[in-house]
Order: structure tokens, then C-alpha cells, then sequence
């Protein structure tokens, strides 16, 4: 059975706000020392699928540096490996950017015919979960399956965010709602992880036209085939997060602090290791002062002051006197004597000043600019930031990507505003 | 100047006891998630020298494991790179290798092969940061033909180097090894650098065996020896009390030995560990803590490695504690370095007491109240251990016939 495995990274992650700015959602960190796409990437290793295709378009830099040639996976072959596929131009005027997932499966089937494997697992590079894709394989396999969907069951209320799958008796897809506002749909909510049989991937995909455009997995490629194709789900049941919002992406990280996600998605697992591309860096060093509880600390993290249930990624530098709780700080920033920092998202390398409370009163008016993503009460600092020392910043305030202390009014910032 | 490393990694130092019993010294962790070779082959990359070899005969395969192709290092390069130099047998060679010259000896067809003009001779066993470019740079200077590292050390301190004596151009008059009491205060470092065909010269000679005793006292007069003065922190870590010394010394303020300066990274090959979680009761102050630990208790100026689980309600304490060890709940630590792989039972206590009875077996090794604990050892429940106990690597816990295990025993 040869496996090729496609995992969409070209997204932009939009309402992650600042922290995909300049990287794809699969490259922002999570849990310290990891990114996203490392869970992803190392499923599939662990799942021993060595023939792995990333998929990207949006600002892939990072990602591109993250992957590189695949060592940490061990994805740095002879045959197979990882492969990053990038967009390009040829002789054909109609050449142009992905326009969705299932097109730019299209603009790569040179590359999976080339590569002729059985089946292809089309996988999102942005979910963190911990999955062993071999007994889906085998389960599209008996069923004699044309697609296999994996799908997994989600409260009632919340079946209007997921595309719900509606089976028969032998879990045979029989409907296919995407965000139904009806709730008679059932519970079983598509994760985005497609199994193909490869013949039937690259039919689908090029009898695309006008009318019956093949642009997204979600929106036409499925539905299309359920009606002529052997469309099956595979329920899954563990931990499994779409990490897409501001308040997503904080909770999770933080529930990786705490004893009971031991259970759940377990990052010292030997059988199961999350392999990341790691900073050489020294180990944490305390303070004598220091005090930290339920938290995660990188390597290279120096804490002078106090954690408290926060996510500190390497390089981070807490100063004595200063106090970070319930917030995810990402590489090398700096935090200032006396600084607090409460319930916020701070990206690399951002100082924050002396003194400064960031977080700070009871005040949840939210982001103006931004009332749908930044509302429950998070603040976001962007990467390469200076914060002067000595001000306060309220709640839900989002402050931009390579501020300097010039850019800041000069008097305290109130909760909603925009920097 | 084509310069090759060459970095002395055979030695049993039985001093370290326990510690070794397993490895070869340079091989043993230091300062959380590195190991002493760590500090040599960083110094020489950072140096630029790419060309390294390391010359093992103790308990090699660890270090064999750790260096393996020294990717963490940027050594493995198709010219130059790092080998592993083994004792061997031949047709003109016998026995194992009887110390530091000795081993240079049999390697010299090796040496040959190179094509260098330059043999830069290291110590794999010495915590510390120098670019031997100012030395290889002073010895092509003062057109020395044998350059030796010294450090200034203590009046008192005398009797445990060799320690020169030099003329104001830096050139060695003098060399006398372990003086109770001396002038001279400069203290030979074990680093040397040799014109290859002055290497190849003193070596003809079968007999002597070792550079620091036999051959540079001879060859002062006949050469040009000179000493090269490194100023920066410098620590053999030969003995118990020494390493824990280093590995203490790390928690300062600001350390002598900073591990954190981007401009002189100190490479290691990292163990793949998720970050260090801190439950909800622990109690940290004053520690290294190294990826992958989870400490659920109180953890006070230690230096704990990769994986190491403090459960809650146990109490660390000036403690060096290594790779993936379990210390279970209400079990007590002190002034303890505990290898690999060890369990400390529930409730158990290491360090208990306030007496420093010597340790009986060697008196030497232990005197200061440290207690050792080897790799794998498996500690019982409940057990009290006193000061200057070595408890050796893989003892069980039906070894341990009572629940209290007085000061200065060995098991």
C-alpha cells in the first residue's frame, strides 16, 4: 500500500490576527516549543507515512524554515520525505494562485501521479491532535471506499461551525451539510482529513467546470461524490482542536499546562512523540525569587519572577518583581521589572517595559477593529513590539506587529483600543 | 596553519565513582542537559576548527552515542569532521593505550593522514570557554614549537597542577608537577599545542606515556615551550565535590560560565523533549531544570536533566539530579548527585542527618557530605540514606536490608 500524504499549509489564518501576520497558521508556535504543524507532520511519521507534501501559499517563510529538509521527522530520505510545494507559473495563462483546497490538489497532480501511490491522505496542517492515520487506511480499505472522511462527534449546539456528514447503518456518507443551521443534520462533524483512492482524487479533480467548479474539498469535491462515489466516514474519538481563534489558540495552550491533558494528548509520550525542529538552547534557569506553577517553560527560558498558569516558549526572559498569568509568550521576549501580564497572547521577541500592567482592570469592552475575533477579554501583542514601561493596557486590545515606543500615545491604553 | 584536535576522552577517573562506573567522564551530563565533552568539541567549532578527533578506551559507548557523527556540532563534514578513535590491536601494537601520549602514539599514522602542521591537544573532561585561536595565534608568534594552556590558580592550590615557571617573553624555564608549596602560581591546563614534526620527534621515544609528567619536563630546555595564559572561568571537574561545585556555580546570578551567550553556544546533542511543566504545589527557586521535567513538588538551587519527575509533596535541595529520574512523592534529596534512570521511593530520604562521617571504603572520594546514587538504582520506599553514602548503579531494592542506611556506607 503506498501512502502519499498532502497536508494543506497555505491558509491565512486570519483570525489569529497578528500571530499569522507573518507566518502561515501551520508555523505559529503552540506549546512552547512546537508550531502547529508539528502534530500533523508528526502523525503522519508515526502513522509511518514517509511521503509527505506541504501545501503552501500564504507567507510560508517560516514554515519553509521550520520544515527545511524534514530532519526532525526524520523526513530527510532517499525516497519519499517531505516535499514543500509552493505555487508556480507555467505556460498555461490560467496559472494563477490556489484558489481552495481541492485546487491546489489539482495544481499538484503531476506531482502525486509521479509519485503513484494507492492512496492519498489530505490533511489540514492546522488541527492538534494525536492520530494514528494507519487504521483509517485499513478501515477505507475494507470498506472498499472511494473517500473516507474522518469525523467525529460534536455537541448539538456547535453543528453549525463543522460540515456534518449524515451515514447509514455501515457508516456510508449519505448527506453532506456545511454549517447547517438546522440542527436534524446529526452530530458527526468532518475534520478535514480525507482518505482517496487516488484514481478517483484525480477524476474528480479535473472534470472540473464552469458550472461544477473543483475548488474546495468541503464546498464541491464531496458533495459531488456522495451521490456517485462510495463515500464513507471513520469516526474518531480523542483530542482533537481546530486551534483558528484568538480565544482557541489561548485556551488550548493553556490547558496544556494543566495534569489532566496527561490523559488526553500526553507530550512526554515515548511511543507517541511530537517531533518539532528544536532551538539550541540551555535549560530553564530560576531565579532564587522565582515562582512558577501549572505552567509550561521552554528550554532557554531565564524566570526571575512569577508564572502562572501561562505557556512560556524558549528564550523568554522574566525580570524580578514581574508577574505573567494565564498568557502564552512566544520566543525571546523580554518582560520588564515589575511588569504584569494577564490573560494575553505576546509574540517573539517583544519587550515589554518596566512597570507596565498588560491586562489590566475589569473592563471587557471589545476590540473595536476587530469585535468578532477579540472579545473575551485576550490581548494580543505582535511580534518584534516595544512597550514603554510604566503604562496600562486594558483587555482585549491588540497591538501590532514592529511597534516602537514612539508608536504608542504616551498615556495608558484603554481596553478595545487598536496600537 | 593546518590544525588538528585531538581531545583525550580515555581516562577511567575512578574519582568520580559512581559517575563513571557507567561512562566515560566526558560523557557524564553536566549542567542539566549537556555533557562535559560538550564545552571542548563547542570551544573547537567555535574556534574554527573543523578538524577534531576524539581518543577513547574507557566505557566509550556513551560517548560514542552522544557524539556519534557530531551533527550537533556542525561536524559531520565530508573533510575534516569529528572521528572516534579507538584502541585497536595490530601487528606492532599490544595492550591498551597508558596514557595521554601513549594514545597520541598510536594514532600517529592517523595524525599523518591529516596533512596538518598543527596537533592541538585537548582535555575532554574540563568545563570551560576558550577560543584557541589566541593560543594557535601565540604560538605561531613567539614561533614557539610546544604552547602550553595555564591558568593562575591559588598559592594553595599548587598541589594539584603542574605548575611552570617562565621568563618575561612567556617561555617556559621551568616545570615541576604537584609542588606543596610554590612561587610560581601558573598551573598547566592540559591543553597543548605542538608543531606536528615536534609531536612526531618526542613521541619516537616508546617510553614515555603521558605528556603532562613524562615529556614536557624534558623537553623545556631542548625547545622552544612556551605558556599561553587563558583568563576565564576554568573548572577540572575530576572530582565528586568539584562537579558538584561546577554544576552549583551555574545557578548564580551571573555565572561565571554563562551558558546563555548567543556568541559562544555551547552545542550539544539534544535529547526531543516537550517544555518543563510545573504543577499546581510546586515550589521553585534557584534551579536549572532541563526540558521534559515535570515538577510537581519543591525544587530549590539543583540543577535537574531532561525527564527528570519530582512528584508532589518531595523536596529537591542542592542537588545535581540527571536524565529521566523519578523522585516519588514525599521523598527528600539533599545535597545529592543522583545519576540516570534512578527511582527514589515514597517517602525516602537522601542526605538525611546532620553528621559527615567520611565514606568508609574511600575516604578520599567522599568526605564532604555529598552522597551519590548510580544510574538505574531503585531506591525503596521509606528508606533513609545519610551523607557521603555511594549507593552503586543498578542496586535493587532487596539490597537494602534495613529502612535507614547510616553515613559513610556503600552499597
Amino acid at each position: 500500500m503506498r501512502v502519499l500524504a498532502v497536508l494543506m499549509a497555505g491558509g491565512a489564518g486570519t483570525r489569529l490576527t497578528v500571530l499569522s501576520d507573518k507566518r502561515a497558521k501551520p508555523a505559529v508556535p503552540f506549546a512552547g516549543k512546537y508550531r502547529i504543524i508539528d502534530f500533523t507532520l508528526s502523525n503522519c511519521v508515526n502513522s509511518s507515512i514517509y511521503d509527505v507534501a506541504v501545501l503552501t501559499q500564504y507567507r510560508p517563510h517560516s514554515l519553509n524554515t521550520h520544515i527545511g529538509i524534514g530532519k526532525p521527522w526524520d523526513l530527510d530520505r532517499q525516497r519519499g520525505g517531505v516535499h514543500l510545494r509552493q505555487p508556480y507559473q507555467g505556460n498555461n495563462a490560467d496559472l494563477d494562485w490556489y484558489r481552495g483546497t481541492a485546487d491546489a490538489v489539482f495544481r499538484n497532480l503531476d506531482f502525486i501521479q509521479e509519485k503513484d501511490p494507492d492512496f492519498v491522505v489530505i490533511l489540514s496542517g492546522d488541527h492538534i491532535y494525536k492520530m494514528d492515520y494507519r487504521p483509517m487506511l485499513e478501515y477505507h480499505v475494507q470498506k472498499g471506499a472511494d473517500l473516507t472522511v474522518g469525523v467525529m462527534e460534536i455537541p448539538l449546539e456547535e453543528t453549525d461551525r463543522f460540515g456534518i456528514m449524515t451515514v447509514n447503518r455501515n457508516m456510508r456518507v449519505t448527506e453532506f451539510h456545511e454549517k447547517p443551521k438546522d440542527r436534524d443534520k446529526g452530530t458527526l462533524a468532518s475534520m478535514g482529513i480525507y482518505v482517496f483512492s487516488t484514481d478517483i482524487l484525480v477524476q474528480r479533480l479535473s472534470e472540473g467546470t464552469a458550472e461544477q467548479p473543483r475548488i474546495d474539498f468541503g464546498k464541491h469535491v464531496i458533495p459531488d461524490m456522495i451521490s456517485q462515489d462510495k463515500v464513507y466516514a471513520y469516526p474518531f474519538e480523542g483530542y482533537w482542536v481546530d486551534v483558528g481563534t484568538i480565544h482557541s489558540f489561548w485556551e488550548t495552550n493553556l490547558a496544556m499546562t494543566s495534569v489532566e491533558m496527561e490523559q488526553v494528548l500526553n507530550l512526554h509520550d515515548a511511543n507517541w512523540v511530537i517531533h518539532t525542529r528544536s532551538q539550541e538552547r540551555p535549560p530553564v534557569k530560576l531565579g532564587p525569587q522565582a515562582r512558577i506553577i501549572d505552567s509550561l517553560v521552554s528550554n532557554g527560558c531565564v524566570i526571575r519572577g512569577q508564572v502562572e498558569r501561562s505557556v512560556l516558549s524558549p528564550g523568554v526572559y522574566v525580570s524580578p518583581g514581574a508577574v505573567v498569568k494565564e498568557s502564552v509568550i512566544i520566543n525571546d521576549t523580554w518582560i520588564g521589572p515589575g511588569a504584569i501580564v494577564d490573560k494575553a497572547i505576546i509574540d517573539e521577541n517583544v519587550v515589554i517595559g518596566a512597570g507596565t500592567y498588560l491586562g489590566y482592570g475589569d473592563d471587557m469592552t471589545v476590540n473595536h477593529e476587530m469585535p468578532d475575533k477579540l472579545n473575551t477579554g485576550i490581548t494580543v501583542v505582535g511580534a518584534n513590539t516595544q512597550i514603554p514601561g510604566g503604562i496600562t493596557i486594558g483587555r482585549n486590545v491588540l497591538i501590532k506587529s514592529g511597534c516602537l515606543e514612539s508608536d504608542f500615545p504616551g498615556t495608558d491604553i484603554g481596553s478595545g483600543e487598536t496600537v | 596553519m593546518r590544525v588538528l584536535a585531538m581531545i583525550m576522552a580515555g581516562g577511567a577517573s575512578e574519582n568520580l565513582s559512581v559517575l563513571t562506573m557507567v561512562r566515560a567522564e566526558p560523557a557524564i551530563p553536566f549542567g542539566g542537559k549537556f555533557r562535559i565533552i560538550d564545552f571542548s568539541l563547542s570551544n573547537c567549532v567555535n574556534s574554527d576548527i573543523f578538524n577534531v578527533s576524539l581518543l577513547t578506551q574507557h566505557m566509550p559507548r556513551s560517548l560514542n552515542v552522544h557524539v556519534g557523527v557530531g551533527k550537533p556540532w556542525d561536524l559531520d563534514r565530508s573533510q575534516g569532521g569529528v572521528r572516534l578513535l579507538q584502541p585497536y590491536l595490530g601487528p606492532k601494537q599490544s595492550g591498551w593505550q597508558r596514557g595521554t601520549a601513549d594514545a597520541v602514539r598510536r594514532n600517529l599514522d592517523f595524525v599523518d593522514e591529516q596533512r596538518v602542521d598543527t596537533v592541538l591537544i585537548l582535555a575532554g573532561d574540563h568545563i570551560y570557554k576558550m577560543d584557541y585561536r589566541l593560543m594557535l595565534q601565540f604560538h605561531q608568534q613567539s614561533r614557539a614549537q610546544v604552547t602550553l594552556g595555564v591558568r593562575r590558580v591559588s598559592p594553595f592550590e599548587t598541589y594539584r597542577f603542574g605548575i611552570v615557571s617562565v621568563d618575561s617573553d612567556m617561555r617556559i624555564t621551568g616545570f615541576k608537577e604537584k609542588p606543596r608549596r610554590s612561587k610560581e602560581t601558573l598551573a598547566s591546563m592540559g591543553i597543548y599545542v605542538f608543531d606536528y614534526e615536534v609531536l612526531k620527534e618526542v613521541l619516537a621515544d616508546e617510553k614515555p606515556n603521558d605528556f603532562g609528567r613524562d615529556i614536557l619536563p624534558k623537553i623545556i630546555n631542548s625547545h622552544r615551550v612556551f605558556a599561553h595564559t587563558f583568563e576565564g572561568y576554568w573548572a577540572d571537574v575530576g572530582t565528586l565535590q568539584a562537579y558538584w561545585e561546577a554544576n552549583m556555580s551555574l545557578l548564580a546570578e551571573t555565572p561565571a560560565l554563562d551558558l546563555y551567550d548567543p556568541d559562544w553556544v555551547i552545542h550539544t546533542r539534544s535529547e526531543e523533549q516537550p517544555p518543563v511543566r510545573v504543577g499546581t504545589e510546586a515550589w521553585v527557586g534557584g534551579n536549572l531544570i532541563s526540558n521534559g521535567c515535570i515538577v510537581e513538588g519543591v525544587v530549590e538551587r539543583s540543577v535537574l536533566g531532561p525527564g527528570v519527575r519530582v512528584a508532589p509533596g518531595a523536596i529537591v535541595r542542592d542537588s545535581v539530579i540527571m536524565n529521566d529520574t523519578v523522585i516519588c512523592p514525599h521523598a527528600r534529596v539533599e545535597r545529592a548527585i543522583v545519576d540516570k534512570d534512578v527511582y527514589i521511593g515514597e517517602s525516602a530520604e537522601i542526605g538525611y542527618g546532620v553528621d559527615n562521617i567520611p565514606n568508609r571504603l574511600h575516604p578520599n572520594r567522599l568526605n564532604t557530605g555529598l552522597t551519590v546514587v548510580g544510574k538505574w538504582a531503585r531506591v525503596p520506599n521509606g528508606l533513609k540514606v545519610g551523607h557521603n553514602v555511594i549507593i552503586n548503579p543498578g542496586a535493587k531494592e532487596h539490597l537494602f536490608q534495613t529502612d535507614f542506611i547510616p553515613s559513610g556506607e556503600t552499597i
